[in-house]
């Protein structure tokens, strides 16, 4: 008897996928319009899918799963999303945790934020379920859906409702359907040609999808998409009120959050360890609130207090926890979690790259690494990448701290004279060895292996000595600047920072030098356009579509 | 007329009610009828691949002398218990070719393609565990599964090809709820019946598939193939449920244990020699119960960052620090941590080893491929990479012998790992490396 039950689902179901499959494609239709060119899909990170769904459910919406690992491209994540795609155990996961969204959204808890309230709730209601799935399908798909699109859904949604008595089920399922589609998980920007008609940008959707996600990391909300519906988007005026809108926004916080996030490498945090022998106080806790200290001093700064993004690099305003306080070896005498709290002019400390983050995560477990320290901070603050050393390299010497060489600078410069090695430790050792005077996670020291640190050395012609000297060369050095700037473009943009030119943004870059280095400025340049939204003219056909198949 | 893939999907949710009953391993029907279990079906030949950094130290793994009566070496030596059921490959060479070395990438990019990568942290094809599985794994319920016993998804050398890995389950736990939590059909319940729940999965899952043809329109090329890698997972997602809704008919005398409990899963050596056995008895019970027939283990990454708590270098740092002893000829630090990984990869063979099935045990009825990055870490030098094969794959694998591999490509190894697992290639790798020799002698 129960085999038959199912089987009867099993025969429905065939009926319903099969009307799916015959309603009329209106989408290719569209698809076919005059040249227009997909300039990037790019897979939502974590916090994309996890912004969007709160933002467009509404907040207590429970996300439980597997984020597919990220790698970094030119410095950022943020252009990996254009190369990554979604693998088997990736879907597996996003298929589930769309049903689960879809199960919380349709719940009896949360059902009455639904824009619509069927006729009778234990039967099917095709035009109530079409008025739910076109708005939600309208926020998920950051445009409207297809008329293929929505009848699909529709159709879905009325048989499982009409199996299961049940219009909230079949509502389930048809959100479901729409939460793992691929218009969902990834961001399909897509150019036309501009008034001119010679350059390509951003058609409004589109821009609606670039400008939220920078600037809020979420996905656009009902108002941004209505101005992408009119076209508004699409005039300087009605980008200019948008731009404005967004940036007035607190919400700006969480975007430049993740921005400064990616730029930073704070994720690098996820798989450092430390050893516990050497640095028993380290711990998980430790790594979170290092991470959240930089965040909080890099925010501060640059959006609520509106400052210089040089200062970055020699403010002593920090925040810190109790765990940070005793890595920094300060006083906590607060019953509160975090506190505003300023280094004292003789501690030695620079910005943020004397903060336990920067130090911590570029270190050894259990030893520093000027090496390492000075290839990241180059590379995240200057965008100066270090190439690999040569294969054969004998770096046996660094080693060797029973000899005569008591500190690792020492025995990294006997190393560095080797002239294979001088020219690319000329590059990256003299910004780490002005930090040495900060153990692996992060601790003031002015000795190692009993013997004086020396934190002297030299980059070009100018003499640093210390974190303090190299925070003020870094906060003086127009490479900054312009590598900030252009890691925001890329990061906006999805691309490559080291295939960004400083002439593909030079409006919005005068803008932030013109303000003396205000982050707000350069964004503004960039919100209201046209460079952020500007894209080449499409390359003439290649013919071939692409690698075999995966399958 | 053309048949459309999706039309022949929709024709499969009612096939799998139709085909209830039928033994689900039928189309591993061994043509020589070994390895019989208890209710005489065969045992599919199962397939994976270990991944550990860092290389070993040559003169302190390769046994003095080829064959089976080769006498074991220092650091060969934690393999010894299982030393019948494995071969070891000396004097294997990775062509670069054009391509640079890349420093802890060509070496295992080589062992897991048979092609030198002309990428860093790309593959320039599928990983040999994923070309195996698109022939053995229809009919389990995931084509493949991956672990990392390090705590890191990304720590996954098993890839469809491009910058794309196959993310490895983090913690034992998370692979245990990948494998034994929703969905899983446990074999010991008696009334087991399909559950429609999963029939409604797979329309919303063909609902989502019905939109390729408009999702792929207008991609260029680059994007194009990253949209069919989405389908191609829905596509996967799809075969899952439909695995989901055959009777069970698993033959392991095994218990699925209760969930373990979290732990601290990363780089530090005492966490690694606790978290991999564990891992190690998942994967051994996933593919005990046809839960997947492929899975890719990892404990580090290239250029292992292992370290012992109070080495204030770890395992990495070590190999390009630390002095070659000039009486010994080696580093002796950097030696210890090879034979820990050792033991580490002996852990999972034992847990393998450990699930009587049929005539033997499941590491009889499968074959485990065992790679690295570097032959020699200080220096990054690729020749002479080891290479280790365990498991009798079903009897077609002769096993306990070392192979002196005479400067033969790396990628002899692969193509004789997919001759056991009578897969039908005649060559197999890229480049310099295309071979078409097989170790013959191997196979049975």
């Amino acid at each position: 008897m129960r085999k038959l039950t199912v089987l009867g689902l099993g025969v429905a179901l065939l009926a319903a996928a099969g009307a799916a499959l015959a309603a009329p494609g209106t989408d290719a239709a569209k698809a076919d319009g005059v040249s227009s060119e997909v300039v990037s899909l790019r897979r939502l990170t974590q916090d994309e899918y996890r912004n969007s769904i709160a933002d467009i459910f509404g907040p207590g919406i429970e996300i439980r799963g597997m984020f597919e690992p990220t790698i970094r491209v030119g410095g950022l994540q943020a252009a990996s999303t254009a190369v990554l795609s979604v693998t088997p155990a990736g879907f597996e996961s996003y298929t589930k945790m769309a049903d689960s969204i879809a199960v919380q959204v349709t719940g009896e808890k949360l059902r009455d934020r639904l824009p619509c309230t069927p006729a009778r709730a234990k039967a099917a209601d095709d035009k109530c379920a079409g008025k739910i799935l076109a708005h939600y399908g309208l926020l998920l798909f950051r445009r409207p859906l297809t008329d293929a699109e929505l009848k699909s859904r529709i159709t879905l949604a009325h048989t499982l409702a009409a199996r299961q008595k049940n219009f909230y089920a079949g509502m389930r399922y048809g959100l479901a359907s729409l939460i793992q589609a691929p218009d969902f998980l990834f961001r399909k920007e897509v150019a036309v040609p501009d008034a001119g008609g010679k350059d390509y940008t951003l058609e409004p959707y589109s821009r609606a999808t670039r400008l939220s996600y920078l600037l809020w990391n979420s996905t656009p909300d009902a108002e941004l998409l209505s101005a992408a519906q009119t076209g508004a988007l699409s005039t300087e005026a009605g980008l200019k009120k948008q731009a404005g809108r967004l940036m007035a926004s607190p919400r700006l916080e969480a975007g430049m959050r993740a921005f400064f996030n990616d730029m930073l490498e704070l994720d690098t945090f996820d798989t450092v360890s430390k050893d516990s022998l050497l640095y028993p106080k380290w711990g998980v806790a430790i790594a979170n609130s290092a991470k959240e200290e930089t965040l909080k001093t890099v925010l501060d700064l640059t959006l609520t207090r509106d400052g210089d993004v040089r200062d970055l690099m020699t403010t002593r305003d920090t925040y810190i926890n109790r765990n940070l306080a005793a890595v920094y070896r300060v006083p906590f005498p607060f019953n509160g979690d975090w506190v505003r709290y300023e280094f004292d002019p003789k501690a030695g400390r620079s910005g943020i790259i004397t903060q336990v983050s920067m130090l911590a995560m570029f270190s050894h477990p259990g030893r520093s690494s000027p090496t390492k320290r000075g290839v990241a901070l180059t590379d995240i603050l200057l965008c100066e990448p270090t190439p690999n050393p040569p294969n054969n390299v004998d770096f046996s010497i660094i080693n060797d701290t029973g000899g005569p060489l008591k500190t690792v600078r020492q025995r990294l410069m006997a190393h560095a004279t080797n002239p294979v090695c001088a020219s690319c430790h000329n590059h990256s050792d003299p910004v780490g060895l002005t930090l040495e005077g900060f153990d692996t996670i992060g601790g003031f020291r002015t000795t190692e292996n009993g013997e004086v640190i020396d934190l002297k050395t030299r980059i070009r012609d100018t003499t640093i000595n210390g974190a303090e000297d190299l925070g003020r060369y870094l906060h003086d050095n127009p490479k900054f600047t312009a590598c900030l700037a252009r890691k925001m473009f890329a990061y906006a943009r999805g691309e490559n920072t080291m295939r960004v030119r400083p002439n593909m943004f030079q409006a919005a870059y005068a803008r932030f030098v013109d303000s003396g280095f205000h982050l707000r400025a350069l964004l503004t340049g960039l919100a209201e356009g046209p460079e952020l939204y500007s894209a080449p003219p499409p390359k003439p056909a290649s013919g071939g579509g692409g690698k075999v198949s995966m399958h | 007329m053309k048949l459309d893939r999706r039309f022949l999907l929709r024709g499969s949710c009612q096939g799998a009610l139709a085909v209830l009953g039928l033994p689900f391993l039928d189309c591993f029907l061994d043509s020589k009828g070994k390895a019989l279990a208890a209710t005489g079906r065969p045992l599919p030949t199962r397939f994976s691949t270990y991944f550990y950094g860092l290389g070993l130290t040559k003169q302190l793994w390769v046994p003095k002398t080829a064959g089976k009566d080769y006498e074991v070496t220092e650091q060969l030596a934690p393999l010894q218990p299982l030393r019948a059921k494995i071969n070891i490959f000396s004097g294997l060479r990775v062509a670069v070719d054009a391509n640079p070395n890349y420093q802890h990438w060509s070496g295992a990019g080589a062992s897991a393609t048979g092609m030198s990568p002309t990428k860093i942290n790309e593959f320039d094809t599928k990983t040999i565990d994923q070309q195996v599985a698109d022939v053995i794994s229809r009919g389990a319920r995931f084509k493949s599964v991956a672990a990392s016993c390090a705590g890191d998804a990304s720590q996954s050398y098993s890839s469809l090809g491009g910058a794309n890995t196959l993310p490895a389950e983090p913690t034992p736990l998370s692979l245990y709820t990948r494998l034994f939590g929703p969905g899983f059909q446990d074999p010991s319940k008696g009334d087991w019946k399909p559950d429609p729940q999963v029939m409604i999965q797979q329309s919303v899952l063909s609902v989502v598939a019905d939109d390729r043809k408009r999702a792929m329109a207008e991609l260029g090329p680059a994007d194009r193939a990253r949209m069919d890698q989405y389908f191609t997972s829905v596509r996967e997602a799809e075969l899952q449920m439909q695995a989901e809704l055959q009777r069970p008919d698993i033959e392991a005398k095994v218990t699925i244990p209760a969930a373990p409990e979290e732990m601290v899963c990363n780089n530090a050596l005492p966490n690694l020699r606790k978290v991999t056995p564990i891992m190690a008895k998942l994967a051994a019970l996933a593919m005990a119960t046809d839960q997947t027939r492929v899975f890719h283990m990892s404990v580090s990454q290239p250029g292992s960052q292992i370290f012992i708590p109070g080495d204030s270098l770890g395992y990495h740092q070590s190999t390009h620090e630390e002095p070659i002893d000039p009486k010994l000829g080696y580093q002796p630090r950097v030696a210890k941590y090879n034979v820990y990984n050792m033991e580490l990869f002996c852990a999972y063979l034992k847990e393998l080893d450990a699930i009587p099935e049929g005539d033997g045990t499941l590491l009889d009825h499968m074959l485990v491929y065992a790679f690295t990055d570097v032959a020699f870490a200080k220096i990054h030098a690729l020749d002479g990479i080891p290479v280790l094969l365990a498991g009798g794959a079903n009897g077609r694998m002769k096993t306990g012998y070392h192979i002196n591999g005479d400067g033969s490509p790396v990628s002899r190894v692969g193509l004789t790992a997919q001759k056991a697992m009578d897969m039908s290639l005649e060559s197999w790798g890229g480049g310099s490396m295309e071979t078409r020799s097989p170790f013959t002698e191997l196979l049975a």
